[in-house]
């Protein structure tokens, strides 16, 4: 038994780098994305570091690769559900919830969207926007094709049965209210988790003050804030609309509690830093931290170049965020000089990285294990860093453990090699 | 000229009629020269759509085609499979965007109208004059040249060989196993011990498909992709040399530690028992851990970031290295007492923390420090630095061990030239792409692995090399013959003047000067059809393909007229 298709988990930067290389090998790949769209959270960024060069311009050309290769059947909204069987011969079953618009048929042109009366928060832009029942989580969004929520859509929770207004908009036959929800088995020869990371609630941390229309913000939802394609297009403003000129930024948000450093946070830092001297040139900004965390060869340089524009960064083991008043006030240990306060129109959390919701599960339905961290357990004590204990399933990126892009994109490599060898 | 142009226009929807009038649009076209099909579709991209063209080129005849629709970023492989399926050659068949370029953009319907018109105009007089292209198949060696015999090098090869694929091990000191030979362990949760690199070098010894060579290094490599002639010498015995071929190359040369030299200013060299990591390795090694006079240490000074701020970036595994040293020292000598002096603590992977805390527990003082100064005191060690409230403070220990910055290998620079391969600003080789390509390198066919790019620890070298072994596996299969660009450059030999500026220009390598002709010739199997030698020559010598003087200029000169 040598079936030679390959499943993979998960449609971010690792999964996608995985498709590509095995299609490009001759192989058939089935990519499984629970979402509607591919690209994972590379695309929630509008720049990474250290060359703060156009997040969405770097994958975006990926993304259409996978997506105009034949070789890789994509399975969007869908999950996996149970897998039997072992190394060469794995059947896999895949639960695959209905989307209601033709991939076919649809052109994205999007007239569906403004008849649509219901609405719901948008959690790609961590809820800082709202979107329409029917419709793509963001502008550039690819496929560029809807799916329906049916959890808000009228139609389908029961509140309007005979709402069809995005259908009439159609003119490309493209919405179905009739599709199903479909049960798909197939036989696969090894099996690639590239599913990715969350972070930390930081409601479970109070310390930081975090509540509901406080100008405290996570780092996605700060990165969704400069984000061009996101709900302010870019501009940095508060949620009253007016602008911070002054910002504290979090580091270590979850280190001590999570038990390890995330690695990308100090970077990632650094580079909302960066971009709000951009946007405003007369800002004050203060970053508090554990350690600096900035390991490689050219890490250290976009560090130091933060500190020379006019960013302090503190170095402290304690700090937390009072958020009473409109001004928040970011209270420090100042070394041996006692505690320090440092006023802020906005403050910037750096969550912990964590092991994606539905891990749990995943790690049963697969058979294989977690570490103390929560994360997916591979080979690494043994030299293997990709491999699980079971033969034939490999888990990459963040999926493993906290990682910069560069190092998911390189697992993704290293299991494609391991999977070349192994089905060959 | 017996041209049939056929020229399609999408409607894409409510998008282009909505704002172009298509009509006058076809009306406008049909009268241009060898335009013998004008027609109008609802959606050229649907599978109806690509049956309708598919039709049209068969039944019109048609023997050259142009759509006007959306941007070729969507569309153009569609249309041009629909040609190849057609019997069309792909390469003549021009993609006009009215989509994004016009529709989207140009709110006056007579102005998107009349720019629509200009846009298909110039691309019917372009597509007039389209070669049509053929993609060529190249023969390509499977096998692989692996350069150093560190842990990446070693994985790349246990990786890569194979029944039909040679491996070529080349080795410059006379062992395999580079930087780990000089360890005492690995970090527990990085590895279960050294056994476990010995039972790769076994491994790799007794394979049947991998020749090592230790003793030797690489004299000089040429060719590309699939054809690259290597010769080694052997560095005892200069005269000595092998040659083979190999498909690709993987630089897996790994790192050196800051020099000596350069550490004088800590002490390293002039004071008694301040010694570096490999020689505080040494002695764990041998369990024998002692100062010059025999006596085993009762405190000991690990300093980290020894060359950090010098060399301007962090060496990732000095932290967690030190960390290990002084789990040793305690446990090998519990009532020593251990100071870490480090800058910041760089123990970013998922157990890094725990291990740094069981240290914490068996009473290791870490200590942030800076502006450290390590001086002789009276037989023993005196370590002077600035605390966090920039107080002078100082520690006297009886042993320092220094965790150096890592450094590109000797010889990084030679080998580069030899491969014609780039070195960032930090001397180490340079990635195509920081983010997405972290194993490739600007020529084809020549991967990096492992310390040899940057530092890293011994699990993310081995990741690195299964992920160069991973892009060989799946484009260098053996039987299987490469499909090169296609739109390359063209050098016209009557009219070049053997300036070679077009050398200069090309950071593939693609062009090479023909001594005897007095003439550059370039290669088709490794130019990426990007311009640049174009643009270069000053005689006009060098044109790329699908992308003349004439297409071009007809091209434009149609639009603004």
């Amino acid at each position: 038994m040598n079936n030679k298709d390959v499943l993979i988990l998960g449609a971010g930067v690792a999964g996608m780098e995985a498709s590509l290389l095995l299609a490009g090998a001759g192989l058939k790949v089935h990519l499984v994305e629970k979402d509607s769209i591919i690209g994972g959270q590379t695309i929630k960024f509008e720049e990474v570091y250290p060359n703060m060069e156009c997040s969405t311009c770097m994958v975006a050309p990926k993304q259409q690769e996978v997506l105009q290769n034949d070789n890789i059947v994509k399975y969007y909204l869908s999950e996996l559900e149970s897998l039997e069987g072992s190394a060469g011969a794995f059947t896999a079953r895949i639960k695959k919830k209905a989307r209601y618009v033709s991939l076919a048929n649809c052109i994205g042109c999007e007239a569906c969207y403004e008849p649509c009366p219901a609405s719901l928060d948008n959690e790609f832009e961590e809820g800082l926007a709202a979107r329409k029942a029917i419709g793509v989580p963001c502008a550039g969004a690819l496929p560029n094709v809807p799916a329906i929520n049916t959890e808000h859509c009228l139609r389908f929770n029961g509140k309007d049965k005979n709402c069809k207004k995005c259908q009439e908009a159609c003119m490309f036959d493209a919405i179905n209210f009739d599709e199903k929800d479909e049960t798909i088995d197939l036989k696969v020869g090894a099996v690639l988790v590239a599913t990715g990371f969350d972070l930390l609630d930081v409601n479970k941390l109070p310390k930081y003050g975090y509540g509901k229309g406080k100008n405290i913000y996570t780092a996605m939802e700060f990165e969704r804030l400069f984000a061009s394609n996101g709900p302010t297009s870019g501009e940095i403003t508060l949620r009253d609309k007016s602008t911070p000129k002054s910002i504290g930024i979090i580091h270590c948000v979850g280190r001590k509690e999570q038990g390890y450093c995330s690695g990308v946070c100090c970077m990632y830092s650094a580079k909302f830093s960066h971009f709000l001297l951009h946007k405003i040139p007369d800002a004050k900004i203060c970053e508090f931290h554990s350690d600096i965390c900035v390991p490689g060869k050219s890490y250290q340089k976009f560090y130091e170049e933060t500190r020379k524009k006019g960013v302090e960064f503190i170095r402290t083991d304690n700090v937390e965020v009072n958020s009473e008043n409109k001004k928040l006030k970011v209270n420090y240990q100042n070394g041996n000089k006692g505690k320090d306060v440092f006023e802020a129109d906005m403050v910037i959390l750096s969550q912990a990285m964590i092991p994606k919701k539905g891990t749990d599960t995943l790690a049963k339905v697969l058979g294989i294990k977690q570490d103390n961290k929560g994360f997916f357990s591979t080979q690494y004590g043994n030299l293997s860093p990709v491999e699980t204990e079971v033969e034939g399933i490999f888990v990459v990126g963040c999926a493993e453990g906290p990682k910069d892009i560069p190092e998911s994109i390189a697992q993704a490599g290293a299991a494609v090699g391991k999977i070349l060898n192994l089905i060959s | 000229m017996n041209e049939r142009i056929g020229v399609y226009v999408c409607e894409c929807g409510p998008n282009i009629p909505d704002r172009i009038d298509i009509d006058k649009v076809l009306e406008e076209i049909s009268s241009m020269e060898n335009v013998a099909v004008v027609k109008k579709f609802g959606l050229l991209c649907s599978n109806d759509g690509k049956k309708f063209l598919e039709d049209e080129i068969k039944q019109e005849n048609i023997s050259r085609l142009v759509v006007a629709a959306c941007s070729p970023r969507e569309h153009e492989k569609t249309f041009m499979q629909v040609c190849r399926k057609a019997g069309l050659n792909p390469y003549l068949f021009q993609l006009v965007n009215i989509r994004e370029q016009c529709a989207w953009m140009i709110p006056d319907k007579a102005e998107a109208t009349r720019m629509a018109i200009k846009y298909i105009r110039a691309g019917i007089s372009r597509v007039a004059l389209h070669n049509p292209l053929v993609k060529k198949e190249l023969e390509a060696n499977p096998d692989v040249l692996v350069i150093g015999g560190g842990v990446a090098g070693m994985e790349a090869s246990l990786s890569l060989a194979g029944k039909n694929r040679k491996v070529y091990l080349v080795e410059r000191t006379e062992s395999l196993g580079g930087m780990t030979n000089k360890l005492s362990q690995i970090l527990p949760h990085q590895g279960t011990d050294l056994s476990t690199i010995q039972e790769k070098i076994e491994k790799i010894q007794s394979h049947e498909n991998i020749e090592v060579f230790t003793d030797h290094e690489v004299e000089d490599v040429r060719g590309f992709l699939g054809n690259f002639e290597v010769t080694i010498k052997n560095v005892k015995e200069e005269e000595s040399t092998t040659n083979f071929l190999a498909g690709a190359v993987v630089v897996a040369t790994g790192f050196d530690l800051w020099s000596s030299k350069d550490m004088a200013a800590y002490g390293y060299g002039e004071i008694d028992n301040v010694i570096n990591s490999v020689e505080f390795e040494k002695m764990a090694a041998s369990d024998e851990i002692q100062l010059k006079n025999g006596k085993p240490p009762q405190s000991i000074a690990l300093i980290h970031c020894v060359g950090r701020k010098e060399k301007g970036y962090c060496s990732k595994v000095c932290c967690l290295y030190s960390i290990k040293f002084a789990h040793q020292l305690k446990d090998k000598l519990p009532k020593a007492d251990v100071h870490e002096f480090y800058s910041d603590l760089c123990i970013p992977e998922k157990k890094d923390q725990d291990y740094f805390e069981a240290v914490k527990d068996k009473g290791v003082h870490f200590i942030w420090s800076d502006e450290i100064k390590i001086k002789k005191k009276e037989g023993k060690i005196l370590v002077e630095y600035q605390d966090s409230n920039q107080k002078k403070e100082s520690v006297e220990v009886d042993m320092a061990v220094l965790a150096p910055a890592m450094v590109p290998a000797e010889g990084s620079k030679q080998l580069a030239e030899i491969l014609n391969i780039p070195l960032d600003e930090t001397g180490f080789f340079k990635e195509t792409h920081s983010m997405l390509e972290p194993v490739s390198t600007s020529i084809e066919g020549i991967f990096i692995a492992g310390c040899a790019s940057g530092p890293k620890n011994i699990p993310e070298s081995i990741v690195q090399s299964q992920a160069a072994s991973g892009k060989i596996l799946s484009s260098l299969i053996p039987g299987k013959k490469l499909e090169p660009e296609v739109k390359v450059s063209q050098i016209n030999e009557k009219f070049c003047t053997g300036c070679q500026t077009c050398l200069t220009v090309c950071c593939y390598g693609a062009i090479s000067f023909d001594e005897f002709k007095g003439v550059s010739v370039v290669n088709e199997a490794i130019c990426r059809g990007c311009g640049s030698c174009v643009g270069s020559c000053p005689s006009g010598a060098i044109f790329a393909k699908h992308f003349t003087y004439s297409q071009l200029y007809q091209e434009v000169l149609e639009a603004l007229s």
